[in-house]
């Protein structure tokens, strides 16, 4: 802020006042996302210092430095026992109650030596030596003026509980936010999954608020979607009542969510998660690949994901996952083939190798089946036909993939003429329907809704605290519609026309035009009101 | 909303019996706490009472807020009442190149202030212009004006920016001190008012006289539009029929010694362009310098003889005149009569003087008194002294 002032950028902050400085964070396990509220209706996904939209949740500790990010990221090859990942999840977790099975090259979680059953790491540092001359009580000068060289730092140990991480990682998401704003951040709404208890809820609110964040609401990442999908800019050309499935994709899980949107209201008919699909399996996949191509072209041998690796191994492994991040990318961005290259995989041999999209599809189809299951599970179980969904939301870097939407569309069911980013030509280019950012755009609008609520609407407000049982709604449960009975000779003696959809929030109001045929002879017109229950045979 | 076609009701169709089925009942869901119709949700249900025309009302209502929200927030707080004014298509049209001949006033919508315009009101007056009027702007709202189809897609409105020049060139001019006071010299508006003047051949050859109320009216509008070049501001106006005597004598005094910081450079010839040549610019200078000099003349010659006819048309003249005669008339017939009351008023006069100087007299002796004292007691002190002194002395 201060450096801003003395480059004399004074006139853009003036400019950018106007804008209340409101932001939303996706916090996810693996990656965060900032977004800030531009316009009215508009928020933009913003990138940090370094450059990332896609901020890798890493915490990583070398000597006398932390890093945040991707470049602690960086440092899972060299330095993995004193990086922290993937440590969103054990938020509010009690020690006892994670399992220790995994086992992981970063930072294992501890027992906390002092707070009873508290997850915790331990990390390697080195503190800065302590002043040379200690500090006299009497006031008197040192006796020389000249500094006394420091000593060499320390080497220390830290420990960190999860909640002290959260905070630091959220801190820093913070910063990069004010940052690009130039001023102090007013409130932020803040992602939590599904599947967080209370519990966890609270740790994470308590974690952001140490952080210095005004968390105005913590947004459920379904309604988070949905807070992007019901805008104007999302769906100019879409019905207002629709059924829409979110398909989230994290790197660990996969969580679906079938939202039926009426008339911008939002609420979920069902949900399903599931561990152990997701991008990281993908990565395996990928890094298995490349380590077998490894082998056949430089006869060096190298085995992945394997129980117990060697050091050697498990640093190639490392070095591979880091590299087939971009190979992903490059495959969801662009037709042709993407390459991966590591510098020194294993023993000094460099390796350059290319997949195409079709290897691609064909090496992960095993993920994109078990998607497609876990989808048809979900819609069985909620009684939903396929053809009854008008809409795919896709959330998280990997269902960027193209294929994955083409698998999805094929083999799941549904309509042709399925409504999917993909169809809708908004993921390309940073689009509405990017699923990298659909999340935290939606917490950044929120985050304006909220913001905009004046003291006379305190009631209005207490909706949005947790559990509130203002969100508690009556819905109907058929869909109502007039049949205006015509010659047309099929059961109901006329021609159905559905108004207000099952599920319809109520009270509810929807407005239907028509233009009324008369014959000369008898000018009157009839319609009835019909209660249906509609099905496919 | 598209409007839905329905088929003509058959012949043969008779309204149902009242249904006995019932309509099925509500289920219960969880909203997600999302998006702004959630919150329309929670004012119609919390606020409005579930009544749709409530809620509409007060929609209505915030919109209407926003929007006049949104129309100050464009305008800026305040605009000084610069205003909008309509612009003629002739406006529009203006050749940049005449610039001398423009009207810089009606091209930055100012016709109505003119001279008055503050330097603030022409700046907000110039963005206005600007904000709408600038050359990006109209690249794309402008049509190609031919209908070739070989040049279809290219710009023809090569001249797009000219009224810009001319905005340009107004907003040059009166923001310049000295040259908007070269300009408001010879403004358009006032030199046609200028050629509607009376003059005194008027009066004198069809012997017109005029009423009281058109004497007002015809020349105290000429008299306000005059005192802008007055350097002495804050000159005295015609006033009205019942002005007092001192009024109308100040008026004409003023204006007989009116000073006018009018000058004529504006209407100077242009150096012939692309001539070095040293005489023909001194040639041009010096027939510039007189002709200057000669219509200075003129106008100040314009204004006397204005000002004399006012004089001569002036219906309070004859009136005062007709006051100084019966007061000089009543002075003489007051002179005439024998002056008998006039001597207790001198005695009592005198009397007051004398006890004055009395009062004077008494004050002055009184603070000699106080002189005195005050020596006497300084006196005496210094004698103390001494005496301590001497005493002291002898110790040492």
């Amino acid at each position: 802020m201060t450096s801003n002032m003395q480059n004399g950028t004074a006139d853009a902050a003036a400019e950018a006042s106007n804008i209340p400085a409101l932001v939303g964070i996706n916090f996810g396990n693996s990656f965060a996302s900032i977004a800030v509220f531009t316009k009215d209706g508009l928020a933009e996904c913003i990138a940090n210092e370094d450059g990332e939209r896609q901020i890798a949740c890493a915490l990583s500790f070398f000597g006398e430095e932390m890093y945040i990010g991707s470049p602690a990221k960086a440092q899972l090859v060299k330095n993995a026992k004193n990086t922290i990942v993937g440590f969103r999840n054990l938020l509010g977790k009690k020690f006892s109650d994670i399992p220790q099975s995994q086992s992981t090259t970063s930072a294992p979680v501890i027992q906390h030596p002092e707070l009873s059953d508290e997850p915790a790491y331990k990390v390697e540092i080195l503190q800065p030596a302590p002043a040379p001359l200690p500090k006299s009580t009497s006031g008197t000068p040192a006796a020389s003026s000249a500094p006394t060289p420091r000593s060499e730092p320390i080497p220390a140990e830290r420990i960190l509980t999860v909640s002290e991480v959260t905070t630091i990682f959220l801190k820093s998401l913070l910063q990069s936010a004010e940052d690009f704003l130039g001023k102090k951040v007013q409130g932020a709404v803040i992602t939590v999954p599904s599947i967080f208890t209370d519990a966890q809820k609270d740790a994470l609110e308590k974690a952001a608020a140490d952080a210095g964040i005004v968390v105005y609401q913590l947004l459920e990442e379904p309604a988070a979607v949905a807070a992007t999908t019901t805008t104007e800019a999302w769906s100019p050309t879409l019905a207002v009542d629709r059924t829409q499935l979110v398909v989230d994709v994290g790197s660990s899980s996969l969580s679906l969510s079938l939202l039926a949107l009426r008339d911008g209201l939002a609420h979920i008919l069902a949900s399903s998660s599931s561990a152990g699909i997701g991008g990281d399996a993908i990565d395996s996949k990928l890094t298995t690949f490349f380590a077998n191509e490894f082998t056949k072209k430089t006869k060096t041998p190298l085995t992945v994901c394997s129980e117990k690796p060697s050091i050697a191994d498990a640093r190639a492994e490392a070095k591979l996952r880091l590299a087939v991040e971009h190979t992903k990318r490059t495959i969801s961005a662009s037709p042709g083939a993407a390459t991966c290259s590591v510098e020194s995989l294993k023993d000094g041999v460099d390796f350059t190798s290319s997949i195409n999209r079709l290897r691609f599809d064909m090496l992960v189809r095993p993920i994109y089946d078990s998607i497609a299951r876990s989808v048809a599970d979900l819609l069985d179980s909620a009684k939903v036909d396929p053809h009854h969904v008008d809409e795919i939301v896709y959330v998280g870097g990997t269902t960027c993939l193209p294929g994955l939407d083409e698998h999805l569309c094929l083999t799941a069911g549904f309509n042709e003429d399925i409504n999917t980013p993909f169809s809708m030509g908004t993921v390309i280019g940073g689009g509405i329907g990017d699923p990298t950012t659909v999340l935290a755009r939606g917490c950044a609008l929120q985050a304006a809704l909220i913001a905009s609520l004046t003291e006379q609407d305190a009631e209005l407000k207490k909706a949005f605290e947790r559990n509130s049982e203002l969100t508690e709604v009556k819905t109907t449960s058929k869909i109502l519609g007039l049949v205006f009975p015509d010659e047309s000779g099929n059961e109901l003696g006329g021609t159905w026309i559905p108004l207000v959809p099952a599920e319809t929030v109520l009270p509810a109001r929807r407005t239907a035009t028509f233009d009324i045929g008369l014959s000369e002879q008898s000018k009157r017109f009839a319609f009835e009101l019909w209660e249906v229950s509609e099905g496919i045979e | 909303m598209a409007s839905i076609q329905t088929n003509i009701l058959p012949k043969s169709y008779t309204l149902p019996g009242p249904s006995k089925a019932s309509i099925s009942g509500p289920s219960t869901r969880r909203l997600l706490p999302v998006g702004p119709a959630f919150v329309s949700h929670l004012r119609l249900t919390l606020q409005h009472g579930h009544s749709f025309d409530v809620h509409d009302a007060h929609a209505e209502k915030e919109r209407q807020k926003l929007e006049e929200q949104q129309n100050s927030a464009a305008n800026g707080d305040d605009d000084l009442g610069v205003g909008d004014e309509p612009e003629s298509a002739e406006l529009l049209a203006l050749d940049p190149k005449e610039w001398k001949k423009h009207d810089y006033y009606a091209v930055l919508g100012l016709s109505h202030l003119r001279y008055k315009a503050t330097p603030e009101q022409i700046k907000i007056a110039h963005r206005k212009k600007v904000l709408k009027h600038h050359p990006d702007k109209k690249v794309t709202s402008a049509e190609p004006q031919s209908t070739s189809s070989l040049l279809t897609g290219i710009n023809l409105n090569t001249n797009d920016d000219a009224f810009f020049k001319c905005i340009a060139k107004a907003h040059e001019v009166l923001t310049h001190p000295e040259k908007r006071r070269q300009y408001d010299s010879v403004d358009h508006e006032l030199m046609e008012h200028q050629e509607d003047d009376p003059s005194p051949t008027d009066f004198a050859k069809s012997k017109k006289t005029l009423s009281d109320k058109e004497f007002f009216s015809t020349f105290t509008p000429i008299f306000e539009r005059e005192a802008r070049f007055s350097k002495k501001q804050v000159m005295p106006m015609l006033g009205d029929i019942d002005a007092s005597k001192e009024h109308v004598e100040g008026f004409y005094d003023s204006w007989y010694n009116f000073e006018s910081w009018r000058s004529f450079e504006w209407l100077d010839k242009e150096v012939n362009e692309g001539s070095d040549n040293r005489d023909d610019k001194r040639y041009t200078e010096k027939k510039n310098k007189s002709e200057r000099a000669r219509r200075k003349k003129e106008d100040i010659a314009r204004v006397r003889q204005f000002v004399d006819l006012t004089l001569s048309l002036d219906p309070r003249i004859k009136r005062i005149k007709q006051q100084e005669k019966e007061a000089r008339e009543a002075k003489k017939a007051a002179k005439s009569a024998p002056a008998s009351g006039a001597a207790t008023p001198q005695m009592t006069k005198a009397q007051e003087e004398e006890e004055k100087r009395k009062k004077e007299e008494a004050e002055k002796a009184a603070k000699a008194d106080a002189k005195k004292a005050k020596a006497a007691a300084a006196n005496a002190a210094k004698k103390a002294r001494r005496a301590a002194r001497a005493e002291e002395a002898p110790a040492a």
